[in-house]
């Protein structure tokens, strides 16, 4: 595997052909081949399966023809046996495979594809190089349908009963990329769905955003998809809520697929000992949501349940945030850091560069000359050695570069071979091992951007990898010696927000060894979790909490400040320093890390009466008032001393009160489940009350779908209201009148409700303040923003900032503690380390600067800053390179700026920080007068580069 | 016709997938290749074959009625049954983790422990990591490349 | 324009995008003309107006940034 290029030789000779299951069958493989382009490790793969001498004993084609002999037919599978502290399972999901339901035709009808097969179909690396055809007659399908549920929400020929979370919102994804991929007015995208989930963050306005760009959505469940005419394209019979039944033609479908556990899932359950849930997830509980039922065994991703990419990520993060308190007193007792030899200082020496011109086996000489290149190479200014290897990046050449160093004095190294992005970190290492700094390199890519991509031209190839090499040449010649800074990290954090979210953080964090301070507005911890009774799951919430108050208040490493306010922060990650005020006492802390979890709040409704009368109530009012009591009622039948309430005749609920209106146009993913809860829990204790859910789409995502479907059993009634028809409520004396129409029987229904309960959204705490001192973003609504809403749910685009709980968007008890837990490992990530080492490639000033501040805007990382400073001092903060090469201007200033301060005089220019900087440039794009640039892309070197280019 | 992918019938029937890959390529499970990773047989020829194998009826019957694609769910073993090597005691805990899967939760859970001090083992059993997610296109909702 | 004209091109490609494109065309072996000559930035923000105007200045036929 060490010896592979991935030249990709084994597989183009490779005569096996098989289904390439990566594009779903779509197209073909080799039996020797890569997962995909971009696949990690980019390692080619025997299929044992498939390969022609592993199945038959004859070919060997590939071992010929590999240029590096990587190939090891004798290579036997091994058992090797590891001992861990802990283990995390992540096996993922099974994509639900349709073919057992023959009403849709999937494997007989070429034109119905999975929503994974359309998946790979519009992909770019996908089998059509992402142009969309259709299967059977390889058209530009115009019009495209989408089957909603397929192997969820259903028990007919699977067994998957809850919803999968994720299939809305792919196919309205789904629709609205492929818009983009086809032209023409005639283009029409219909999504066939039972009720709209899109409960996550900025879902609802991807959905109603959807709508406006012309996406039908049909509230149907087809029931046969027949094949079109002339065998392409399909037909689709469907009966609306109306009951009228339509059948309409399709140039193909798309099957809406499910999340399912796979059989090797549930195999390795089975290894491990722990227990699976009825739908054959992990199970888990909502207060601890990655245990597993064994010790030191812990779960996440689609294993657990179905879910999307972020809260897979959050719960990973939780995952190990759990692991590493299980092990922290183990931590760093089996990792290691190399260290290397101090580097020559190279200042004042002249550039002697040494070229290193890769063969790559054939996959660079087949097509260029690379003996030209390096006899080119030769003649090129500053130039002192040259070489051409079979492999540059072969262990021997690494030690010839380092011989070939020292030999010659050489102080830059010029690799032209393959990518900087696979490749710069092991020449980096080499040169560092030769003591050479080790950005004095740099690469020409003379593989995947020349030799790889214009084949069938060798001599245009073989002279632009001299153009190459003589651009990496010039661009060398410019570069100096790059710093990478190191910051002390103060091993502390700060949690805002003393809820459930902000006291499972802190204790995480802590319990992994670091201080931590909770800050809390009001002058208890709790939050929300202080009104709920029961988690969704049935667990009690009052015992979990108190347990975790008593951790949280008594643990060595935690302080908690109630009453206390954020007043001003300065600094960035690792060093951040603040003045709180505490019970109206200003302190002043400081941290490496903080956990924004602020929280969020039930929404006081303005509609429906509320506030008129004590019978209309809210989620949580209703708890406390009526529920208690129906529960306590039926408990204790025999007990009926204290005010006895009559169990009500009628309880209706009207949800998305306040969610998904036009002032706060976002689901608030509870309130579906909480109603369903409290129906059925009203129905358990009560048969005879009539209960009514009055909704616009149910959202019982994932495995709370269960939820709706023991509601309905117990006979709840759900009637679903369009949003320009709400429901209609009046104030009786003796019963609230309600009156909606019922979409089904389309007539509209009175009903005489004891008590109505509105289901009100979640609102975001105040977050303004917070977002000011600390730079960091909310969302229109007040959402505390993550830094990518996929892969960084817990970030915050301030580095050295997290957050979590619903003060992100609203969430159930187990999300917030994943959630919370997340923002503990992320925090552990940059506590952990005594200090910081921060990239090389970042911004720095120039004497030119004159405080103009144009770049100060233009940061997207607000690491610019404008500050008076003593002229005087300028030297101080840039680098020594770039001084060197400004030595004679810096020279003038210094005595520019000691006259000035003879008159006491300052002047102004910005100021950048390093830790909170990435490199990006912007400024040093927008600066009219090369007063702020980036190392390891200065106007020298990148000028030098273009005017090589076109030399 | 009964159609089927070998993964299924495999873990259906108790046998390994090779085990099914072989009888359809020697020609005992008359099989044809139909779409992706499918094959599709006669009823019949199949439940001839079963009667060969000795396979008990009411799972041929499961599997002739199309509900097998789901498997079934692993009966739950005894803990105290497994074997399982003595467990090693130790005074101090191991500062190592395996993270089994290479999908994006497993690849986030390996990066945040390897970042905070632990060795990580991360379990792949296929060729890359990347998982469900390197398929996907893009993602909602941003329209983000998936890649 | 006569069919010899082999146009000088210089590309500026972002180190997380377009430049990872370009090598993945190389993995995938996609052919296209070899007349661009690449410079890596680390991000297409960071090309200075200056660096594209003396692109052209000094002879390029066109200047592509791509991010």
């Amino acid at each position: 595997m060490e010896k592979c290029i991935a030249c990709g030789l084994c597989a183009e000779k490779c005569p096996k052909k098989v289904d390439d299951e990566f594009n779903m069958g779509i197209s073909k493989r080799k039996a020797v081949y890569i997962k995909y382009g971009q696949a990690v490790p980019l390692k080619y793969a025997i299929d044992p399966e498939q390969c022609i001498y592993l199945t038959r004993g004859k070919c060997r084609a590939c071992e010929k023809f590999c240029p590096t002999g990587a190939i090891n037919f004798e290579d036997k599978e091994e058992i090797v046996t590891i001992d861990v502290g802990s283990v995390i399972l992540a096996p993922g999901f099974k994509p639900f495979d349709p073919s057992v339901y023959d009403v849709y035709g999937y494997g007989k009808i070429e034109d119905v594809v999975t929503s994974l097969d359309y998946e790979r179909l519009l992909s770019a690396s996908g089998p059509n190089m992402g142009h969309l055809i259709r299967p059977s007659d390889h058209q530009e399908p115009k019009k495209i349908a989408w089957l909603q549920c397929v192997g969820s929400r259903n028990n007919n020929r699977c067994d998957n009963t809850y919803c999968s979370s994720v299939c809305c919102m792919y196919a309205i994804k789904q629709a609205l990329v492929t818009a983009e991929h086809l032209s023409g007015d005639d283009i029409s995208q219909t999504i066939f769905f039972m009720d709209l989930r899109s409960h996550g963050k900025d879902f609802e306005g991807y959905y109603e955003n959807a709508k406006t760009k012309g996406v039908n959505f049909v509230r149907a469940r087809p029931h046969t998809i027949d094949p079109g005419p002339e065998g392409v394209g399909v037909s689709i019979r469907f009966t609306t809520e109306t009951g009228e039944t339509f059948e309409e033609l399709f140039d193909m479908a798309v099957l809406s697929i499910g999340l399912e556990a796979s059989g090797d899932s549930m195999a390795l359950a089975d290894t491990f000992g722990i227990e699976l849930d009825m739908h054959h997830f992990a199970k888990t509980g909502s207060f601890e949501p990655v245990n597993s039922s064994r010790t030191g065994v812990f779960v996440t991703g689609a294993f657990q349940a179905p879910k999307a990419i972020p809260r897979s990520v959050a719960q990973a993060s939780a995952a190990a945030s759990s692991a590493a308190t299980l092990l922290a007193d183990a931590r760093g007792s089996m990792t290691r850091n190399k260290e290397w030899p101090e580097p020559r200082d190279i200042r004042g020496e002249t550039p002697a560069i040494g070229v290193f011109v890769c063969s790559c086996g054939i996959n660079i000489s087949n097509v260029v000359d690379v003996e030209a290149v390096a006899k080119y190479a030769a003649t090129l200014p500053n130039v002192v050695h040259v070489e051409n290897n079979l492999f540059t990046c072969s262990a021997d050449t690494q030690e010839l570069i380092a011989e070939k160093i020292k030999e010659h004095g050489l102080n830059r190294i010029v690799i032209a071979a393959c990518t900087p992005r696979t490749h710069e970190p092991l020449f980096q290492e080499t040169l560092k091992d030769a003591k050479l700094n080790g950005f004095m390199v740099e690469m020409a890519n003379i593989r995947n951007q020349n030799a790889w991509v214009h084949q069938r031209e060798p001599e245009k190839a073989t002279q632009k990898a001299k153009d190459q090499v003589r651009m990496a040449v010039a661009k060398i010649t410019y570069s100096s010696p790059l710093n990478q800074e190191t910051l002390n990290v103060t091993p502390k954090a700060l949690v805002v927000g003393g809820g459930i979210a902000g006291m499972t953080s802190a204790l995480a964090i802590a319990d992994q060894g670091f201080e931590t301070l909770i800050m809390e507005k009001n002058n208890t911890l709790g939050g929300n979790a202080l009104a709920l009774k029961m988690s969704f799951r049935g667990e009690i919430v009052k015992p979990m909490l108190d347990g975790l108050i008593e951790k949280v208040s008594t643990h060595p490493k935690i302080s908690v400040a109630t009453e206390a306010t954020l007043k001003y922060v300065s600094g960035s990650v690792g060093n951040f320093k603040s003045e709180i005020s505490i019970n109206g006492t200003l302190k002043q802390i400081q941290y490496g890390v903080a956990v924004m979890a602020i929280g969020g709040r039930e929404g006081v409704p303005t509609e429906y009466h509320y506030g008129e009368d004590r019978r209309v109530m809210t989620h949580l009012e209703f708890d406390a008032q009526v529920m208690e009591s129906i529960v306590a009622e039926s408990e204790k039948a025999a007990a009926p001393d204290k005010g006895k309430m009559e169990n009500p005749q009628s309880v209706v609920f009207i949800q998305c009160v306040g969610s998904r209106e036009p002032e706060r146009p976002y689901c608030s993913r509870i309130c579906c489940v909480h109603s369903v809860k409290t129906a059925i829990q009203i129905k358990e204790k009560s048969p005879e009350t009539q209960v009514f859910i009055l909704n616009r789409d149910i959202r019982t995502y994932g495995v709370w779908e269960d939820y709706y479907q023991k509601a309905r059993e117990l006979g709840v009634i759900f009637i679903r209201y369009e949003v320009e028809r709400k429901p209609v409520v009046n104030l009786e004396e003796n019963h609230i009148a309600v009156k909606v129409t019922d979409p089904i029987l389309q007539l509209p229904l009175d009903i005489e409700a004891d008590y109505l309960v509105l289901a009100s959204g979640v609102i975001p705490n105040q977050s303004r303040d917070l977002v000011e001192v600390f730079k960091c973003s909310a969302s229109a609504e007040g959402f505390l923003n993550e830094a990518h809403p996929k892969l960084r749910p817990v970030d915050m685009s301030v580095d050295g900032l997290f957050v979590a709980g619903m003060c992100n968007y609203p969430k159930p008890i187990d999300e917030a503690i994943e959630q919370a837990k997340a923002a503990a490992s992320r925090a552990c990530v940059v506590l952990s380390k005594e200090t910081m080492k921060l990239d090389a490639v970042k911004s720095f000033v120039t004497d030119k600067c004159d405080g103009c501040a144009l770049c100060v805007d233009v940061c997207p990382y607000n690491a610019i800053s404008l500050e008076t400073v003593d002229s005087s001092l300028d030297l101080e903060s840039a680098s020594y390179a770039e001084t060197e090469k400004c030595k004679d201007s810096v020279v003038a200033t210094t005595l520019n700026g000691e006259s000035h301060n003879l008159n006491g005089s300052f002047h102004r220019r910005i100021v950048t920080d390093s830790a909170l900087c990435k490199g990006c440039g912007i400024c040093f794009a927008t600066c009219p007068k090369e007063g702020i640039m980036v190392h390891g892309f200065t106007m020298n070197e990148l000028k030098a580069q273009v005017t090589a280019a076109i030399a | 016709m009964l159609i089927f992918n070998v993964g299924a019938l495999a873990n259906q029937l108790g046998v390994h997938r090779n085990t099914v890959t072989n009888w359809i390529k020697s020609g005992k499970l008359a099989a044809e290749t139909t779409a992706a990773k499918k094959y599709a047989i006669e009823k019949d020829i199949f439940r001839r074959f079963c009667i060969g194998e000795h396979i008990p009826d009411e799972i041929v019957e499961k599997i002739l009625t199309g509900a097998f694609e789901k498997p079934t769910a692993p009966k739950p073993r005894n803990l105290h049954n497994i074997p399982q090597r003595e467990p090693i005691m130790r005074k101090k805990n191991l500062g190592s983790v395996m993270v089994v899967g290479g999908g994006i939760a497993g690849i986030q859970s390996t990066l945040d422990l390897a970042d905070s001090g632990y060795y990580v083992y991360l379990i792949e059993k296929s060729p890359g990591i990347g998982g469900a997610m390197a398929q996907l296109d893009k993602t909602f909702p941003t329209n983000d490349c998936a890649m | 324009m006569n069919d010899q004209f082999e146009p000088i091109i210089v590309g500026f490609l972002c180190n997380w995008c377009a430049y990872a494109g370009g090598d993945l065309a190389g993995v995938s072996r996609l052919q296209y003309p070899p007349n661009m000559r690449a410079v890596r930035v680390m991000c297409s923000g960071m090309v200075h107006p200056n660096l594209v105007a003396d692109a052209f200045h000094q002879g390029a036929d066109g200047v592509i940034v791509m991010g």
